[in-house]
């Protein structure tokens, strides 16, 4: 009869010596039969299993009073389920690896006895302690016996030890020593000369500080062993030695997967909305899909919209010349009105034409717009207009402030990007791009500006068909590139360019035969939105310029129309459309989950989702308003599931009327709007 | 109805709006320097761009009857010239769906 073997000794969960003793022969695969003859050290390290657990001590004191036995079962085949294959072997250890960790030391040591099966073997754990412990030698010596089969992976894992050896001495200003690690040691390894050479050169750093930050490690005392090991997981057969917290991982995948699959996902995932009893699945009715508020009071179309980065205000753009600060507020009575209210804040008049861009500082004090070549900033508390600037020479398309907040961009059809100081002194104007901009974004991460806009071409040639075209019989529509208003917005090719931000110099540029009118960085500035007429949005992946995904149904043809990204986790891409609707896509699928109707005729040109309530957004549109899309109201959740219940008569018949009341006061469209009026 | 920006043109000669400098019309769709406007010279252009339209009105030109617009600059309104939506006489159809931007309106831009 042979004991298990001892293991984790590092946790408070050794398995328990009366156990073991009768568990029976552990049946230890095969890839591991190797090993066991090799395990001397048993009687080595039990004492330090006792030693540091004082709950295994107790649990086997446990087991041991109640003289439990445990027989091992004996199943037949391999796998969990006859039909599965998932590996039972794997499940079982995986399941004992996840007891140990939580602390059911005892059920972890039950579970070993009856299945056979052991988490790991001993020179595992001593494996692990050791480099925890920075015993590089007795580490080394391990190493040889955890089945790295390949000479190569061995090297390297060997390499990575010295290293970390040889950074702790230099660390312990020890240069002696760790010369001579980089000499005996590292050196022979056959590396990479460059890579000898770095390590060589850390000799030099005079400070442990500056050390670690050259070489990009935080020290003994810092992460970096736990670094190591997990890095050297990699080299060890993972049947060995089980990367840690494994069973943990495959759920989150599980979880990923499945939220991944939930196409109406909009709230943060956590112990209340996921369970492992069901899958995943967040319910399409707490999607924001009607209007509860209709802002009113623009006199002319409404060209863009933006949130204040509290989500408590919303800035409208309009083509009456005048930008709107709307106020929204807890409902002062929930249960009549479940909505905010809504209010004008401040009306910013003083614009000479009509209003394209807006941008919030990131305090929200200052409010950025922009009205043909000029920029307008506002203080938000008095309305004043701080100050106006003219450094553009035609239509600034874009502002934005700058991620770090010390500043903002601006960029316009004169070809210009200009950086601005947050008093409005110019930081840096670039020389004129290549394209007269449409829009701009600057990546969270501020190492990128991703621009679209129409090709420039200073010396056009002249086009043999404009003879033609001269002749009396021509319809002016059809004079070319260069013939007249209606002809021209699809005739000029666009361009996507990503520009890095520190060089100024394009990374990117892609020509496109499309018109570029918006472009949305996404939170990981990996990507990029960009509404590409006619009648497509690309996501398109910043490295590569690859179109990652494309949406498609709604209508853009001749007008700016921006789309945003949505939701929790910008799981929508929402945009206007010149149908009057508000479409919403998938963002990773692409597919198209609501086409919302509401506002009147014209296009609808910018939208925007509240950055404080992802249950929220915006939309703007040439019928002169702005709506608010939410959720229906908790109360819709109930009716939705009214119909089972009526059946069933679970609820008297009054409560249902009363709630039917209810709901259709909230729900019914026009019951709900709030309207603004002057 | 929508927001959209004004064109761009590109070529060797770009006309534009003297007051806002709005890009206008190229060198290469002028059908003819031989016409008159109320401020002198005027050029009669194929295609104009970043224009508004105004309401037809019929009037007696020295070549004949003419169905007119004015037309303004869609940026800051000056009235620049007109477009002819029909003309009467035979001889003058040519100029139907045509546009005439007076010289004194305009200037070179790039």
């Amino acid at each position: 009869m042979m004991r298990l073997p001892e293991t984790d000794h590092d946790g408070p969960s050794s398995g328990a010596p009366g156990v073991s003793a009768q568990a029976g022969p552990s049946s230890l695969n095969g890839s591991v039969d190797g090993l066991v003859a090799t395990n001397g050290h048993k009687n080595g390290f039990t004492p330090l299993a006792n030693g540091n657990s004082g709950i295994g001590a107790v649990m086997g004191n446990g087991i041991a009073k109640h003289g439990k036995s445990i027989a091992k079962v004996n199943l037949p085949g391999t796998t969990l389920y006859d039909d599965s294959f998932v590996n039972r072997e794997e499940f079982v250890r995986l399941v004992i690896q996840t007891l140990r960790d939580v602390g059911y030391a005892e059920s972890a040591a039950t579970l070993e006895a009856e299945s056979g099966y052991t988490l790991e073997l001993p020179e595992v754990s001593q494996f692990r302690q050791y480099i925890l412990d920075g015993m590089w030698a007795k580490a080394e010596a391990v190493l040889g016996r955890l089945g790295l089969h390949e000479t190569e992976g061995l090297l390297d894992a060997k390499f990575l030890i010295s290293r970390q050896k040889y950074l702790e001495l230099l660390e312990a200003r020890k240069p002696t020593a760790a010369l001579q690690v980089l000499r005996n040691e590292l050196a022979p390894l056959n590396v990479d000369p460059d890579q000898l050479h770095t390590l060589s050169s850390f000799i030099m750093c005079a400070e442990p500080e500056d050390l670690r930050r050259r070489a990009g490690w935080d020290g003994a005392s810092g992460d970096s062993r736990r670094q190591l090991l997990d890095i050297l997981h990699d080299y060890v057969p993972s049947t060995i030695m089980i990367p840690p917290r494994r069973f943990s991982t495959l759920l989150q995948q599980a979880t990923t997967y499945q939220r991944q699959r939930c196409i109406y996902h909009n709230s943060a995932l956590n112990a209340s909305n996921f369970s492992l009893y069901s899958d995943h699945q967040c319910n399409k009715a707490d999607f924001p899909r009607i209007t509860t508020t209709i802002l009113d009071m623009h006199t002319d179309e409404v060209w863009n919209i933006e949130w204040s980065h509290d989500g408590a205000y919303l800035a409208s753009a309009s083509k009456d010349k005048s930008a709107i600060i709307w106020r929204r507020s807890p409902s002062a009575d929930p249960i009549s009105t479940p909505y905010d209210q809504w209010a004008p804040h401040l009306i910013l008049r003083d614009h000479q034409y009509p209003v394209g861009c807006l941008s919030w500082s990131l305090d929200d004090s200052i409010l950025l717009t922009s009205t043909e070549q000029m920029i307008k900033m506002w203080n938000t508390k008095t309305g004043v207009c701080i100050r106006t600037l003219d450094e553009h020479t035609e239509t600034v398309t874009a502002i934005s402030w700058l991620p770090d907040g010390t500043g903002f961009i601006s960029g316009g059809l004169d070809r210009k990007i200009i950086i601005w100081d947050a008093d409005g002194k110019v930081r840096d104007s670039w020389n004129p791009t290549g394209i007269r901009i449409t829009d701009l974004s600057v990546t969270p991460d501020f190492t990128r500006i991703v621009a679209v806009g129409m090709e420039h071409s200073p010396s056009f040639p002249p086009e043999p068909e404009s003879n033609q075209t001269r002749g009396p019989q021509a319809d002016a529509g059809a004079a070319g590139g260069n013939g007249s208003s209606s002809s021209f917005s699809s005739r000029v090719p666009h361009r996507m360019m990503v520009f890095n931000f520190a060089t100024k110099q394009p990374e990117l540029s892609i020509r496109l035969e499309a018109d570029l009118t918006s472009v949305q960085t996404s939170q990981d500035s990996q990507s990029a939105l960009i509404n590409h007429a006619p009648n497509e949005i690309h996501l398109r992946d910043l490295s590569t310029g690859r179109i990652v995904c494309k949406y498609v149904g709604q209508t853009q043809g001749r007008h700016v129309i921006r789309s945003c990204f949505g939701g929790i986790e910008s799981n929508f891409v929402v945009s206007g459309s010149e149908d009057a609707n508000v479409y919403v896509w998938h963002r990773e699928s692409g597919m198209l989950l609501e086409v919302l109707s509401g506002h009147g005729e014209g296009s609808v040109n910018s939208v925007a989702w509240n950055p404080t309530n992802e249950r929220m957004f915006a939309s703007c549109s040439d019928d002169r308003s702005i709506r608010i899309w939410e959720a229906p109201p908790p109360i819709g959740n109930y009716m939705a599931e009214f119909p089972i219940l009526e059946s069933s008569q679970a609820i008297p018949s009054t409560t249902l009327e009363k709630a039917k009341e209810r709901t259709r006061q909230q729900i019914a469209e026009t019951g709900t709007i709030i309207r603004t009026r002057r | 109805m929508g927001m959209s920006y004004r064109k761009y043109l590109s070529g060797e000669r770009i006309y534009g709006c003297s007051t806002c400098k709005t890009h206008l019309a190229t060198i290469h769709t002028m059908m003819s320097r031989a016409f008159n406007g109320q401020h002198g010279r005027a050029y009669l252009f194929d295609g104009v761009v970043n224009i508004v339209e105004g309401e037809p009105d019929d009037r007696p030109m020295t070549t004949g009857n003419h169905t007119v617009r004015d037309i303004y600059c869609i940026k800051c309104g000056t009235t620049l010239g007109w477009k002819y939506d029909k003309a009467y006489e035979p001889s003058q159809k040519y100029k139907e769906g045509k546009y005439i931007l007076e010289r004194n309106l305009l200037v070179d831009v790039q």
